[in-house]
Parts: C-alpha cells; structure tokens; sequence
C-alpha cells in the first residue's frame, strides 16, 4: 500500500510498450476484487437509493442543505449524468441551487464509498488530505457559483 | 510488478460486499437481483474505458521514462504541470476508481501531489455532459461553476503543498 509521499523508485524494468501494457494490465488485475466491489455497492445504491429518498432529507436552510448536498453527494455513487437528472429533479422538488450544486459536484469529486479502493491505491495520508480539501472547497464552489448566478443572471 | 508479487487488493471489501448482497437476497431477493443486473450493466459501460486507461498508461510509461515524467510533472514542473494536470482531468473520462492504479503509478514515479489532486478536482468538468448541464441548469450556472471548478482545483493542490509539504 502506498502511503505519505511518493517513493520515487529506481527503475531498472525493461522498457516498451508491450511489457509496459502487461505490467499495466496486472496492476489492473489485482485490483479486480476492489473495483468489482465498487461497482456491486453502485448497483445497489442505484436500486435502493430514489430522488423522493434523496429529497427529504434537505431541511430548507442554505448552509445546512449545502452541507447535506455535499454529505448526500459524497456518499452516492454513480456515473455524472445520473448527478444532472438527480439535480434537475431536486431543484424541481423545491431543494435549493446551493444544495444541488454542491450534490453534484461532491458526487464527482468525492466518493466516500471509493475510499477503500482509494486508500488501497494511493495511501491513507493522501486520501484523507485530498478528500478533506475536496469536502471544503465542494461547499464553497456551490455557495459562491450560486451567489454569483444570483448577482450576474 | 511481477508475477511472484502478484496478490489480488481489496478481497476483503470484496467479501464485505458480496455478503450484503447475499443478505439483502435472502430479505429481498428482487433487490438483490434488480442490484447485480445494474451492477452487470455498469461493468459492460466500465470495461472499454479501463481497456483505454491501462493502454494509455502503458503508452505514458513507454514513451516518458520517470525522469522526464518528473520534468514535466515534477516538483519543478511550475505552469506547465498545472496546465497539464487541469487538461487531463477535464479530458478524462469514466468513474474516478479506474484512474486509481495509473495515478498510484505516475505518484511511484515522483508525479507531484499537489498535480494529482489538482487532476481529480479538474475531473469534475466533463465536456460531452457540458450540453446536458447547460440544458438542465442553463449556460450561465455552467459557465460559473467550471471556472469555479478549475481555480478550485488548483487552490487545493496548492494548498496540499502548503498544509502538508
């Protein structure tokens, strides 16, 4: 497991894109179990998980609801488009621009479900420093893209 | 890697999941099974893209030997590194999962971290959804947040540097 800072390695390995292809093709082989788990956690997140579920549990106020956009966004799991149509129908139940926008961003650009296979790959220090950063700047890109929608359009 | 050091990661994550399905088909078997068809779905739509990212990779270790890799993406990459870290994360396609073993990669070759965070923030831009955003929450709000995403991104690299050298 890869941890801290990168260990630049010597590297003394043959050369070439066909060694080159089959070492990149066992490194994805080994991960197989991990990214197998991933995507039955998303099959399951997809069947049980709907927009009416996701919409009750924003309250209303802009700080909190873009808290949660962020929380919820994080936790789900799924390909970007299904973060637009889910969007689209939250703004359409009434949840608030900050909310969905910080739901869709933290949805691609957090994974709290991704982390074991993240902390497997590139450690837990970098993980958990990567992932705090990308929680607190989520929450500001969707209150500050939301207020300068509001002062602009 | 070679094949003596080859050891499956993630077994017991695996396992964790496979028993949840196990149980949520022993109390819902329509769940259960409605799940693993989605899943199966998922991995059809997956698997091209992780053939193009485990070629792309190996393409990149080809042609650029770690000590250019570092020149370019290094600790001394200055303008260069961040402008190629913003355009691969906005070109990159598919779940950010797969690009993990090509990213762990490029790190073991001395790829700057503040580069790598900065590449998956950037990766929040997906330029053939950007239609379907502007149709759903028009131009305006597109345009604001893409230019919110890529100075976010990187303020946090910048940032990683800064709080944890």
């Amino acid at each position: 497991m890869a941890d801290g800072a990168p260990k630049h390695q010597p590297d003394s390995r043959p050369r070439g894109f066909v060694p080159e292809l089959k070492r990149s093709a066992i490194s994805f082989a080994a991960m197989l179990p991990m990214l197998l788990g991933i995507i039955a956690l998303v099959g399951l997140f997809q069947t049980i998980v709907t927009p009416r579920m996701l919409a009750s549990i924003f309250q209303g106020n802009a700080f909190i609801d873009t808290l949660i956009g962020t929380l919820s966004g994080a936790a789900a799991l799924g390909t970007p488009v299904i973060s637009y149509l889910l969007g689209g129908e939250l703004l359409a139940q009434g949840v608030s621009m900050y909310a969905v926008s910080a739901f869709m961003l933290a949805w691609v650009t957090l994974g709290f479900t991704q982390l074991p296979i993240e902390i497997e790959a590139l450690g837990s220090r970098f993980t958990l420093q990567r992932n705090l950063l990308a929680f607190f700047f989520t929450m500001a890109v969707a209150v500050l893209t939301t207020i300068t929608v509001g002062l602009l359009l | 890697m070679s094949k003596k050091h080859f050891h499956w990661r993630g077994r017991k994550f695996f396992a964790v999941i496979a028993a949840t399905y196990l149980f949520t088909y022993l109390y819902a078997p329509h769940i259960a099974l409605t799940a693993a068809q989605t899943s199966g779905a998922i991995f059809r739509n997956v698997v091209p893209i992780i053939a193009v990212v485990i070629t792309f990779s190996a393409i990149i270790n080809s042609l650029l030997p770690p000590h250019i890799m570092v020149k370019h993406l290094g600790k001394n990459s200055g303008g260069r590194g961040w402008a190629i870290a913003l355009c691969a994360g906005v070109i990159s396609h598919g779940p950010m999962y797969i690009w993990y073993p090509m990213i762990e990669d490029l790190r073991q070759h001395g790829v700057r971290d503040a580069l790598l965070v900065a590449f998956f923030y950037s990766r929040a831009i997906k330029l053939p959804l950007l239609p379907l955003m502007i149709d759903y929450f028009g131009w305006g709000f597109t345009a604001i947040l893409t230019i919110y995403i890529l100075i976010a991104a990187v303020l946090q690299g910048w940032l990683m540097e800064k709080l944890w050298p």
